[in-house]
């Protein structure tokens, strides 16, 4: 069946108090202000951006590293690689510990990516960020509290279904990022109010499943 | 919930999640298999009745299509059930001493570990041992020891019959017979240890033998020369099926008087013993065999009518 969910697995999670400076600054965080990292790999990338996201929202913690791996998890370099490893830091342990209490919750309960065919075979990411935090907001730039969809899909998908959401909704396209990506996903960040936003995640997952079910353009002659 | 799984589950639903499933496509008509497939064919051969005259074994049983007719079925599961029952029964306690034998057990504590445990069948325990030694003729020529087995129903039916004919058999070539004894929950090697307690030349164990398809009352008897612990069956020589519709007792009796007096004049049993010129067959009045038809346990509605004609 279509749009069932494919809940991230999160692969490795790992606490690091008093990280060496060197280590610190290496990985963009500022020794002056950080002690200490909290560091997790996951199978799916954007959620994890978005769970990234979510932590900044919980916790006085920042957002120093997110990277995500080319070729996506299923080329990973090892079994706790997964597709991303993201980090986030903060000036008390206490304060990492509650980020990444905030992100597993989200990778668990809220951002996830969805089946567009019943093979499985495509997958789609129509996510709606209801209130940027710190992180994706300073990324996007978009302000902290805005709303925004954040859509992913693969490169053929992503096209027809952005030009659909973009259609669907008032809603304007704050960051457009055309294929290839790391995981050779594409994607989009669009802003607009919430219901907007979620007119236009609902338009995309819809185009979606439709280009997966016709491949082939039904009016090409 | 998040706002996002709401959205896409409700989305899901609008792409057609819950519609009902399309009716199936309708079942292929399958014709009837025909009534009969295997006519039951009214032609008998007559070779195959004239064979089964003769004969316990399963000739001329005819058959329906490609399976057994249902009294052949029947009967089968009834001799089966026989078999079972035998294998299920125990000597009494007492039964040996109550018919004037000297009573010997095996170190086996249980008919469950009787079945299960061959090893212990084969040794004789202590309290027996030393009994054997006490009360038992020693410095003999043949002991005949009788036996439980496999069959306990053999050994109380005719078990006695053929240990007084072979005992009657081996006094009359001139013989000295040990004492008559009876093991409870024994094996043939049983006879290895006996026979080393009491020093004989022969041993001889007549036991219910392992029933067989109707044949629950069936006796085998075991002779070997010079027994001791250690001989193997390649050392025995047997004599098998000893009841009413194989070999009577009285003809078996003979038979295993013959066998042992060879014993005694080539000193030796089981492979090496030379059988040319033993006159098993005659002399045990085994020549001609008289028809011995099946003995039909179950009848069935059309059978019933035909053994009444």
């Amino acid at each position: 069946m279509i749009l069932d969910r494919i809940v991230p697995r999160v692969l490795s999670v790992r606490r690091l108090p008093g990280a060496d400076p060197a280590l610190l600054a290496a990985y963009g965080a500022d020794p002056k202000r950080h002690y200490a990292l909290g560091l997790v790999t996951v199978d799916q990338d954007d959620p994890t951006y978005v769970a990234l996201d979510e932590a900044t929202k919980h916790a006085r913690v920042d957002v120093v590293f997110a990277k995500s791996f080319y070729a996506g998890s299923a080329h990973a370099s090892g079994a706790l690689s997964g597709e991303i490893l993201g980090v986030i830091a903060g000036a008390d342990m206490a304060d990492v510990d509650a980020g990444l209490h905030a992100l597993i919750r989200c990778l668990e309960h809220d951002a996830c990516f969805y089946t567009a065919n019943d093979a499985g075979t495509i997958t789609v990411f129509p996510h709606v960020v209801a209130s940027l935090g710190r992180y994706l907001s300073a990324q996007s730039g978009l302000s902290v509290g805005q709303s925004m969809a954040y859509l992913v899909a693969p490169p053929m998908e992503h096209t027809i279904g952005l030009d659909a959401a973009l259609k669907a909704a008032d809603v304007r396209a704050a960051r457009i990022f055309t294929p290839p990506t790391e995981t050779n996903f594409a994607a989009a960040w669009l802003s607009g109010e919430l219901t907007e936003c979620q007119a236009a995640a609902e338009a995309y997952a819809a185009a979606v499943v439709e280009v997966g079910r016709s491949a082939w353009d039904r009016n090409l002659i | 919930m998040s706002f996002t799984r709401t959205l896409i589950d409700n989305l899901r639903v609008k792409l057609g999640a819950m519609d009902p499933l399309p009716p199936p496509p309708p079942l292929p008509v399958v014709p009837y298999p025909p009534s009969r497939v295997f006519p039951t064919p009214r032609r008998r051969s007559a070779y195959a009745e004239a064979a089964a005259k003769h004969t316990t074994a399963l000739v001329g049983i005819g058959h329906v299509g490609t399976r057994y007719a249902t009294n052949v079925v029947l009967q089968f599961q009834a001799e089966l059930a026989v078999a079972h029952a035998a294998v299920g029964t125990e000597l009494p306690e007492g039964w040996a001493e109550a018919n004037g034998l000297l009573p010997l057990h095996s170190q086996v504590t249980s008919h469950r570990q009787f079945l299960l445990r061959p090893d212990l069948g084969r040794r004789l325990d202590a309290p027996s041992l030393s009994r054997l030694g006490e009360r038992a003729r020693r410095g003999i020529d043949i002991q005949p020891i009788l036996a439980d087995g496999l069959s306990a129903i053999a050994c109380m039916g005719s078990g006695l019959t053929l240990l007084g004919h072979f005992t009657r058999e081996c006094e009359a070539r001139g013989w000295s017979v040990g004492t008559p004894m009876c093991a409870r929950f024994a094996r043939v090697w049983l006879e290895d240890e006996i026979g080393e307690t009491v020093n004989c030349k022969v041993a001889a164990i007549l036991l219910g033998e392992r029933p067989g398809l109707g044949t629950g009352d069936g006796l085998s008897a075991y002779l070997v020369y010079n027994p001791k612990i250690g001989r193997s069956d390649g050392d025995r020589n047997m004599m098998s099926n000893i009841h009413a519709r194989g070999a009577p007792p009285e003809q078996a009796a003979r038979r295993l008087a013959v066998l042992a007096g060879a014993m005694l004049d080539q000193k030796t049993s089981g492979v090496p013993l030379n059988l040319h010129g033993l006159d098993l067959g005659h002399e045990a009045g085994g020549g001609y065999r008289a028809p011995e038809p099946r003995v039909r346990l179950v009848y069935s509605g059309s059978d019933s009518s035909k053994e009444k004609a």
